[in-house]
């Protein structure tokens, strides 16, 4: 039986773990490749570099951590943030990932999905979408939560898969760092659509949170940051609570 | 002890390499030649790509790589590297090594791919290490006509299928022990150790 996974995401930024203070800027929180590896310590069961760099000088510095990681990580790793063709993620599994997740560029393009799925097979191809609740409904955002679409998160996500994705990476923008809980209904909505494991992301605030994810949410695995980053929980205490609950999770051996 | 990774394209060889590395006394080099690739004391078959296209890139060495299997080269092959032992694929055209006769399907479930981590029952694949819950990323399985070589089952929703087969030195597997965190890289060291000591 699958368990349910719980998966850690650093924000990378010119080969460094940044996070951001209130929009007043980034700190520097230490090296992805420490990082990393002391939440596989820790039990995590996947890590996800989540690349924010503004320029392509920061950016050129990503494969090589990719690959640098790669050496030394034993679970997988997922990296997302401005991949936009299909050699884009050659270049990321090349490096030394595992799944490459595309968000904007899928919009713009969602040939792209298929294509990256018949060349390197659908196991690794993520699609992230980031979804607004309004008016009862979800509108997806592209482009760091700024660009309003005309899309339906729901109706979306199905497409996605339909089109080769196979795993839906599901960011609500409304709890994105509120640390109120994952947007459930979102989630259980795009859960029941799809027949690909959803990863529920955005608002974790406690394990409780997570646990909740999982199951009124309906997904396969919780995407956490910034709860871990500042010591509020750890993967231990997560995965400790979601046992008791009687969800099926991995040991740490 | 030579460890040879057979490159057949695709993508990341970097972990399972290291994974590698941590046997002591293993020396680790990466190979796209098929005939080449059994220039080595243990032939590792990596799980990246699809069966059409890798079975392509096998095809000028098939029958050279089938013959060092069959007299006694170690073999390590991980999720398409495990398909590729068997004969043929609905994922794709072209032919397998047909060391496990049998062919290789799509899995009957309704969450294809398989994603995440699951268990291995009845695991009796090396001596050395038992395997509890590993890594799996796949939309297809191994069917072998013989069950008799099967060393480890795995269930997903209501499909069981091989995790692991085992005749002689070569093993398969579906799962991907180089990202199975510390089990899997026990299992990659305790391999080595069994086949090549």
């Amino acid at each position: 039986m699958l368990t349910r996974r719980l998966i850690v995401c650093l924000d990378v930024k010119g080969g460094r773990v940044v996070k951001g203070v209130q929009f007043e800027g980034l700190r520097d929180v230490g090296d992805p490749v420490e990082l990393a590896r002391r939440y596989e310590e820790e039990g995590a069961d996947e890590v996800t570099f989540l690349d924010i760099s503004a320029s392509a000088e920061e950016r050129g510095t990503l494969w090589d951590l990719v690959q640098r990681t790669a050496e030394r990580l034993f679970i997988p790793l997922t990296v997302g943030g401005g991949v936009r063709t299909v050699d884009d993620v050659g270049r990321a599994l090349r490096a030394g990932a595992d799944k490459v997740s595309i968000n904007s560029a899928a919009v713009a393009n969602p040939a792209l999905l298929t294509a990256c799925a018949e060349r390197f097979g659908a196991q690794c191809v993520v699609a992230s979408i980031d979804a607004k609740r309004e008016d009862g409904r979800w509108r997806v955002y592209t482009h760091g939560g700024k660009k309003p679409t005309e899309l339906d998160a729901v109706a979306w996500a199905r497409e996605c898969v339909a089109r080769g994705a196979g795993e839906v990476l599901l960011t609500s923008i409304d709890r994105d760092g509120a640390r109120s809980g994952y947007d459930l209904d979102l989630t259980r909505a795009v859960a029941d659509v799809v027949d690909v494991p959803v990863i529920a992301s955005g608002g974790a605030g406690n394990a409780e949170h997570v646990r909740d994810g999982l199951t009124k949410g309906g997904a396969d695995a919780a995407l956490v940051a910034g709860i871990l980053h500042d010591g509020v929980t750890t993967v231990g205490a997560i995965k400790s609570l979601l046992r008791e609950g009687g969800i099926h999770v991995r040991s740490r051996t | 002890m030579r460890v040879t990774l057979f490159d057949y394209g695709a993508g990341n060889l970097h972990s399972l390499a290291k994974a590698l590395a941590t046997a002591p006394g293993a020396e680790v080099r990466i190979q796209e030649d098929p005939v080449r690739a059994l220039d080595t004391d243990v032939l590792v078959l990596p799980g990246v790509g699809a069966f059409g296209a890798s079975a392509a890139r096998l095809e000028p060495g098939r029958q050279a790589m089938r013959d060092a299997l069959e007299r006694g080269l170690p073999c390590l092959g991980i999720c398409l590297g495990m398909q590729l032992l068997f004969d043929t694929s609905d994922e794709g055209g072209g032919a397998g090594l047909g060391y496990f006769p049998g062919k290789v399907t799509r899995l009957a479930a309704r969450r294809v791919p398989e994603i995440g981590w699951n268990t291995v029952e009845e695991d009796r694949t090396l001596a050395g290490t038992k395997l509890d819950t590993v890594y799996y990323a796949h939309s297809f399985v191994c069917r072998p006509t013989d069950a008799s070589v099967v060393t480890g089952w795995t269930t997903h929703e209501g499909d069981r299928f091989p995790a692991a087969v085992r005749r002689g030195k070569v093993v398969g597997v579906q799962f991907h022990p180089e990202k199975s965190s510390t089990a899997g890289v026990r299992f990659v060291r305790a391999f080595l150790e069994e086949v090549a000591p």
